[in-house]
């Protein structure tokens, strides 16, 4: 939908580069201008977009404490969510993003206790038992962290450490703990044994002083206030690094998960099939592209008139490339093959002969603007009386989607998540006296619900609609679901 | 035949259709009247452009399907070097290798139209030339008109018709007159199941002429049959359709309708004039956009309308009350023949379980029956779906594409709770017993 011709035009491409020149918060403020004005649209841009300036947010946000961060991303979230609420894979992106630095930091901070074991030594007689059990098995000391910790991680640890207090493992135990907790650490953070070894002797002066130490109250307290700003430093560092890399990870993810899907085509689509499938998504192009190299089918199309029939008719007759946010791709190459390329017989027909060509249909393969986690989806209107007539004559709908696609949202109203397009694309203003006197609508989007569909492709597998709570569960934190909502949370 | 004579009949039948519709058939409005003028006048300019054409144009063999008469004459016309008939698109030379670039469901369905009167056999009275361009540009479209229109077009034959020595009209009329003139009509648009009806109705009537009576009366008697065949099947059928819709329409009602239907819209307008308020919802779909001549005249009579294209169908169909519905044709298996996207609009009715009413004139019944809709329907030339400046333009140089374009679908018979005929409102279930009572007499 965006358009191209005009060369100005700001697009994902533009926006992508220009990323790295502006500074964060003009970056922030360019993206949700973008969104409002819809020059960015369709869940893929939105959702790199999203990550890309993520990525900034992070990388450029100096920050000591991780909720600091958490914060700082839960406000950018909330800002790019209320620009454009509909694009839900904003949302979802921030969410995923928010949940795996929450996961970086509680690994982080177990590794974080053991190293505190050696400092906490240092720290008052009365702890000193409590501090040492807490080490031995991951806990954090709660004075002496640098970071704060959630309940949970707190219950956890002094229940451990009550557990430990009564087994009664004082000082001799204290070291070889130390050591198994930075081996099995190690391998995720990278740095942390040379760390913690020149914490180690940094801390302790004196090579002959063991854990047990805190000889001199007087001497600890000077030591505590030095190493506790060095590991702030060093940790957030540390942290910083395993955030941007995990953002990093979801944006290749995003990139790929397009090609994971159509690597299971051939799994779907026989030979002299007969697939019906509506608007131009990438997705779904790739999909039976990469069924079409070894099969030979047919693929009948229908153009989503008036809001999407543009783009449809340029992917079948290939006048343009089919990725509508042309220079956006920094690392897969330009996808611009049709299906009439690759020897499939390609049928373009109208939205209305869905139902008088549906009896001849074997699959319908939808593509999505979103998924609900009740297995219901967000796609280009029109989806819907797809998903009907198909389940009348009794063809199976397929729905290929990304996992990014999918939101933990769940809208009690569906309408609320419908967007209404220019009604100038029904009736144009040449007909004046038709403007005048009629309300028109155009609806850009069609829910679908999920008794409609029976099987949903992601890039991680096949599941049926019935299972996608499932993998909600598993993408998002429930903390992080409502982030954008504070009555609900 | 010469262009210099053309003129004449031409005007004749400009100057005799618009009074002989206006008595006949007072449903055609002003603006349908105008259009239908402005279409005789573009037909004529293009004889004139043809008269011109045409003589360059290369002897054609002339195709099977024709009488033997016109074979006849259309050998004499090329000795003598006369405007001869223009190759039909699907004669277009063409490399023997070209794909066939019809939809293979349909391909049993797919007929070339002919787009204009180039090379229109010698003896099709021009009126009939005008028709067929009607018929192939739209300008009447839809089954009431269509039906209308062509038995306007036999009064005007039946008229201008003289028996030739040695035989008799009706031995003679129907073989070397209707028949080439309904086969012309069928190379612009197949036939409507309405037109069928009539045509074999007007061929029982020919066929009951008594041999006794002289040409003039017998063509009178012919004239007038038609006359009353169209004041009792369409036009009081019409008045009573919708007088019965309106008793059906109540305050506060939300009207879905899909395309246009002339009896949807005139039920519509009479159910306003009688103070009943409603709203209508206008649904539309590409290519023909129908639709859009309904809301404008229904919003221009003070109705409130909503419009949209069938992408909104699912988000409207919660507001509806009732869905009306036009028919091309209803089926002897209880199914309804309509406009593509009908099915789609009872679909959603029935699952929002919103009543589907069709008003259906008991001329459009057939015996006919139809399970899906690929075997029986009309496909209209693909090109028809390419907007102006947009990419499809080039669609025919792209191997392997192929574009759909069919005009009708079937409904399947359980999605419509109630037909509504002059003879009064059945269930789908009886369409066959209807069709057997209206349509065929002479069987019982």
């Amino acid at each position: 939908m965006p358009s191209l011709q005009a060369g100005y035009a700001p697009n994902l491409g533009f926006y992508l580069k220009s990323l790295k020149a502006q500074p964060v918060e003009s970056s922030i403020e360019n993206l949700i201008s973008l969104l409002k004005r819809r020059q960015i649209t369709n869940s893929r841009p939105c959702a790199v977009a999203t990550a890309h300036l993520l990525l900034q947010v992070v990388a450029k946000f100096r920050w000591t404490n991780i909720d600091k961060l958490i914060e700082r991303i839960q406000d950018v979230g909330r800002r790019l969510i209320e620009a454009q609420p509909r694009e839900m894979v904003v949302g979802n992106i921030v969410r995923r993003v928010l949940g795996m630095v929450r996961d970086e930091a509680k690994e982080d901070r177990n590794d974080d206790a053991s190293d505190s074991a050696s400092n906490s030594q240092m720290g008052s007689p009365r702890q000193e038992h409590i501090d040492q059990g807490a080490s031995h098995l991951g806990g954090p000391p709660p004075n002496f962290s640098p970071l704060r910790y959630s309940t949970t991680d707190d219950s956890d640890s002094t229940e451990a450490n009550g557990d430990d207090v009564f087994g009664g493992k004082p000082q001799a135990a204290s070291r070889p703990p130390l050591i198994t907790s930075h081996t099995s650490y190690a391998p995720a953070g990278g740095l942390p044994p040379q760390k913690s070894m020149f914490q180690l002797l940094s801390a302790n002066p004196s090579p002959a002083s063991t854990p047990s130490g805190a000889q001199s109250p007087h001497n600890t307290s000077n030591l505590n206030a030095t190493s506790l700003s060095h590991r702030i430093t060093t940790s957030t560092k540390d942290l910083k690094a395993e955030v941007i890399e995990g953002i990093e990870e979801i944006v290749d993810e995003l990139d790929q998960a397009d090609d994971r899907i159509a690597a299971q085509s051939l799994e779907y689509i026989h030979s002299n099939e007969v697939i019906l499938t509506h608007s131009s998504s990438r997705s779904v192009q790739k999909f039976l592209l990469e069924a079409a190299k070894k099969r030979k089918f047919t693929v009948i199309i229908a153009e989503s008139y008036p809001n999407d029939h543009e783009a449809t008719h340029k992917s079948v007759t290939r006048s343009i490339k089919t990725d509508a946010e042309g220079t956006d791709e920094l690392t897969t190459p330009k996808f611009s093959k049709s299906l009439s390329d690759a020897g499939i017989t390609v049928i373009l027909m109208t939205d209305a002969t869905i139902f008088a060509i549906m009896s001849r249909v074997n699959k319908v393969i939808l593509a999505t603007h979103a998924v609900i986690a009740n297995g219901g989806l967000i796609a280009a209107a029109g989806a819907r009386i797809i998903a009907k007539a198909a389940r009348v004559h009794r063809t199976p709908v397929i729905v290929v989607s990304g996992v990014y696609k999918l939101s933990p949202q769940y809208p009690f109203e569906f309408e609320s998540l419908i967007e209404y397009g220019d009604p100038g694309n029904i009736v144009r203003y040449q007909d004046g006296a038709l403007v005048e006197n009629l309300e028109v609508d155009n609806p850009v989007y069609d829910y679908v619900p999920p008794d409609l569909v029976d099987l949903y492709i992601t890039n991680i597998g096949a599941h049926a609609p019935s299972y996608l709570y499932r993998i909600v569960a598993d993408h998002y934190k429930t903390e992080d679901i409502n982030f954008d909502k504070p009555e609900l949370q | 035949m010469p262009s210099t004579d053309q003129p004449a009949p031409a005007a004749q039948a400009e100057s005799a259709t618009p009074s002989q519709q206006s008595e006949a058939a007072p449903k055609l409005t002003g603006a349908e009247l105008k259009k239908q003028k402005q279409a005789e006048k573009a037909a004529r300019r293009a004889q004139a452009v043809q008269g011109k054409v045409t003589p360059s144009g290369p002897p054609i063999p002339v195709q099977k399907g024709e009488p033997k008469q016109q074979k006849r004459r259309g050998s004499v016309a090329v000795s003598r070097d006369l405007p001869v008939r223009q190759p039909e698109s699907n004669a277009a030379p063409k490399p023997p290798p070209v794909e066939d670039k019809t939809v293979e469901f349909f391909r049993h369905l797919s007929k070339p139209h002919r787009k204009t009167i180039t090379g229109t056999p010698k003896d099709i009275h021009p009126a009939a030339q005008i028709l067929g361009m009607q018929f192939s540009t739209y300008e009447i479209c839809g089954s009431t008109a269509r039906l209308l229109a062509t038995l306007e077009l036999f009064k005007e034959l039946v008229q201008s018709y003289t028996v030739p020595p040695r035989t008799t009209l009706k031995l003679h009329f129907t073989t070397h007159v209707l028949n080439p003139h309904i086969g012309y009509l069928i190379s612009f648009r197949p036939l409507s199941i309405s037109m069928g009806n009539a045509i074999s109705w007007f061929k029982r009537e020919i066929s009951k002429v008594s041999i006794d009576l002289s040409d003039a009366e017998a063509k009178n008697m012919l004239c007038d049959a038609i006359d009353v065949y169209i004041r009792e099947r369409v036009t009081f059928a019409d008045q009573a359709i919708a007088a019965s819709t309106t008793e059906k329409i109540r305050d506060g009602d939300v009207i879905l309708t899909y395309a246009k239907s002339s009896i949807v819209q005139r039920s519509l307008l009479q159910a306003h004039e009688e103070g009943k308020k409603f709203r209508v919802i206008a649904v539309d779909s590409r290519p023909l956009h129908e639709g859009k001549n309904l809301a404008e005249t229904l919003a221009n009579a003070g109705i409130e309308v909503k419009y949209c294209l069938i992408n909104g169908l699912s988000h409207n169909i919660q507001d509806a009350t009732k869905v009306l519905l036009g028919a091309h044709a209803m089926m002897s298996n209880g199914r309804l023949l309509s406009r593509i996207g009908t099915a789609l609009v009872a679909m959603e009715a029935n699952d929002a379980e919103k009543p589907v009413i069709v008003l259906c004139e008991t001329v459009k019944f057939t015996e006919r029956v139809a399970l899906d809709s690929i075997v029986l329907n009309e496909i209209a030339p693909a090109d028809e779906l390419i907007i102006p400046g947009g990419a499809l333009e080039g669609w025919r140089d792209v191997k392997k594409l192929q574009l759909c374009n069919p005009m009708y679908d079937v409904t399947p018979a359980e999605y419509i709770q109630m037909i509504v005929t002059e003879s009064g409102c059945v269930p789908p279930t009886s369409v066959p017993v209807l069709h057997r009572l209206v349509n065929e007499p002479e069987i019982q």
